[in-house]
């Protein structure tokens, strides 16, 4: 026992003093660095926090009551709620109906593409015009071709009048819009998917791949087989990604659909107008339809957010 | 299994506006069931040769032909060749029985009964049976090893190639390795090309051993042949370790005057060098005789400078001149039984036996004069 006493000779206890102070220095630098942390977590939580209040609010309680406070039992409601899927559920039947397809199109035609692209024996004088081409692709505003696309959809592929055997079963020609809207996203979206498929592409062993080759795997096999498997984390980033961005993306909508009272109108477009009216905005239903609205992305992050974190770090 | 003919083949590689000659001009014929060993210094050609045996790089010109069948347009998954890679490149996602079974399910109209059956009996071969089930990333580097031997072996194709497979290993792992191999290799009688930069692995494993440099074959024969009658000074050097001692002499009546010392050679010598006067001499450490006595025409006085004892084996050093610097002057490695007494600062007579010198064209390196026949024919006897 006695030699875990400790020492108390003037070394000893010098070093002591010195560890003491330290140990202060590393509490109070720890607090600052906590009270830091929790203002930084409120600062970004309470816009979220206040949104989702209000939207369990009464009207009056939202005259009533701070943005952030919570309703009193007098002011809570579901009805916003209610309101704000009544009106949306439709639009997010559409925008699922579109956006779906679209992330899972163009993150597959990208991963095809960036295969391609790393294929070895491809001569590079063909590959580095075509990269070039893709890269560009990534750069074109949204805005810059608005007017192309109205005209290409409207005059050159006019889907309303190529598709009239689907109308006629009694399918709204509105959907024209829905699948205007897929081939649109999938074509601007390729360009990136592309891209980040290819970089990832670019760490796979390349003796792997040729190792595959001899094991007489042909190019197709190889893709199936043995690419497309190790594919798992890029396919969740460029998902998200895709998603995300299709999900909230205005600008096509309102061109390609244009109208909220379209049948096949996107939850962005019923969502810009919700809760304005001529007497006011009525803050309760926006918000409720705002978080409606964002629940897919919200689902597909909680889905694939460990394969994203593994797809970003690689 | 199947003859592979190389005939004049040749890789150039476009280098902005010049073209690099990574395999130049090639000719060799490697027999049904041979082990052939290929090497050289990095960036040799030896790799780019096997890849394009492999269909993974193209042939620039010239043919490989596999039996009677040329296969320089046959894509790599036609050529019913097996590759083993440094890296071993197995599949990740796969279990081993997978990594295994992948092959044959891709090459083969094979049922799926059998092709288990072949994996299995392929994995006993190889001791691997309780392997099967793990993925890559749970084995070892030596158990990775031996599944991607395994790959390959189980499709029983007419040709393997190996690209340094056992350069990952430790050194113990890889001394096992190479016997084990080479037992395989005898046992299963499949036509082999192994490349590799180890001259150990070249020595031991090849039934002959062909030797690249700047991308042109040097030598092919057999691995004691290439040792004791190197076609050039390259192949002298390349091969042994220590390596040859190499000096800059010129003829002169009878004599090989170098910097250091003057050395007689008799009229048979003489008449092999052809005239020329411009001359490397080369010795091997293990010919030179450290026996510290007598003197004669042959013999040598010079200075021990470093001993490196290696246990079986001492390396030491020799200077010609004790005065001089160590740094420029020339030195002789000798290599002398462990149990020597030797020490740094000794003088000691080295004998240059004449029966073992070499005798290469400073100017194009090939060998005009080799040690004799007989006495490395009497060293082969003893294995």
């Amino acid at each position: 026992m006695s030699d875990r006493e400790p020492r108390t000779d003037g070394g000893t206890a010098s070093i002591s003093a010195r560890l003491r102070r330290l140990a202060d220095g590393t509490v109070v630098s720890r607090v600052v660095l906590y009270v830091v942390l929790t203002l930084a977590a409120g600062f970004y939580l309470v816009p979220i926090e206040s949104g989702l209040v209000t939207s369990f609010k009464t009207g009056a309680a939202i005259i009533g009551t701070a943005p952030f406070a919570p309703p009193g039992p007098a002011g809570f409601t579901l009805e916003k709620w209610r309101m704000a899927i009544a009106a949306l559920l439709r639009g997010m039947g559409n925008s699922l109906l579109y956006a779906v397809p679209a992330t899972v199109i163009s993150a597959f035609l990208g991963s095809i593409t960036a295969y391609g692209l790393t294929i070895p024996n491809w001569k590079q004088s063909y590959k580095a015009p075509l990269l070039a081409l893709i890269v560009a692709g990534v750069f074109i505003p949204y805005q810059a071709v608005l007017v192309p696309l109205t005209q290409f959809w409207s005059q050159w592929v006019s889907l309303t009048d190529l598709l009239w055997f689907v109308w006629a079963l009694g399918l709204s020609d509105d959907y024209a819009g829905i699948l205007e809207l897929i081939v649109t996203h999938v074509a601007y979206g390729l360009p990136i998917c592309t891209l980040l498929f290819r970089t990832y592409y670019k760490t796979m062993s390349e003796e792997m791949m040729e190792s595959a080759r001899l094991d007489g795997a042909s190019l197709q096999r190889v893709y199936q087989r043995i690419v497309l498997p190790l594919s798992g984390p890029m396919f969740a980033v460029v998902l998200i990604y895709q998603f995300t961005q299709i999900w909230n993306d205005l600008l096509f909508t309102l061109v390609l659909v244009s109208t909220e009272s379209s049948q096949a109108a996107p939850i962005v477009l019923i969502l810009a107008g919700l809760g304005t009216s001529m007497e006011g905005q009525d803050f309760a239903l926006r918000m409720a339809g705002a978080f409606f609205a964002a629940l897919p992305t919200l689902a597909v992050y909680i889905f694939f957010g460990d394969e994203f974190a593994e797809g970003v770090s690689a | 299994m199947a003859t592979l003919e190389l005939d004049s083949i040749t890789k150039t590689f476009r280098d902005g506006g010049g073209e690099i000659i990574a395999v130049d001009d090639i000719s060799m014929s490697i027999d049904d069931g041979e082990f052939l060993v290929v090497v050289g210094p990095s960036g040799c050609g030896k790799s780019t040769m096997l890849r394009m045996v492999a269909g993974l790089e193209t042939v620039t010109s010239g043919t490989i032909a596999l039996g009677d069948r040329v296969i320089n347009d046959v894509k790599s998954q036609d050529r019913d060749i097996a590759m083993v890679f440094q890296s071993y490149a197995l599949y990740p996602h796969m279990t081993v029985r997978e990594n295994m079974s992948f092959g044959l399910e891709e090459s083969s109209e094979l049922p799926d009964d059998e092709i288990a059956r072949m994996v299995s009996e392929t994995g006993e071969l190889l001791d691997i049976s309780e392997l099967l089930d793990r993925k890559p990333s749970d084995l070892s580097g030596g158990q990775q090893q031996r599944v991607a031997l395994g790959r390959a072996i189980v499709r029983d194709p007419e040709v393997f190639l190996m690209d340094e497979p056992l350069s990952n290993l430790d050194a113990k792992l890889r001394a096992q390795m190479r016997t084990e191999l080479q037992r395989l290799q005898a046992d299963l009688g499949v036509t082999t090309v192994y490349v590799t930069h180890d001259q150990t692995e070249a020595m031991t494993m090849g039934d002959r051993i062909a030797i690249l440099d700047g991308g042109e074959l040097q030598q092919i024969s057999t691995p004691l042949e290439c040792y004791h009658e190197p076609a050039n000074q390259f192949v002298a050097g390349f091969l042994g370790e220590p390596s040859m001692n190499f000096f800059d002499v010129t003829e002169q009546n009878g004599r090989l005057v170098g910097e250091a010392f003057e050395y007689p050679i008799d009229e048979e010598t003489q008449a092999n060098l052809g005239g020329t006067t411009d001359l490397v001499f080369g010795i091997r450490p293990e010919a030179i005789e450290l026996d510290g006595r007598a003197s004669g025409a042959h013999e040598f006085e010079t200075y021990v400078d470093v001993v490196e004892p290696m246990g079986d084996e001492n390396t030491v050093y020799l200077h010609f001149d004790p005065d001089s610097d160590p740094e420029d002057t020339e030195t002789l490695v000798a290599t002398t039984d462990g149990l020597t007494q030797i020490a740094e600062g000794d003088t000691v007579i080295a004998r240059i036996p004449e029966d073992a010198i070499h005798i290469f064209d400073r100017e194009t390196g090939d060998t005009l004069h080799n040690r004799s026949v007989e006495e490395a024919a009497e060293q082969v006897s003893l294995d």
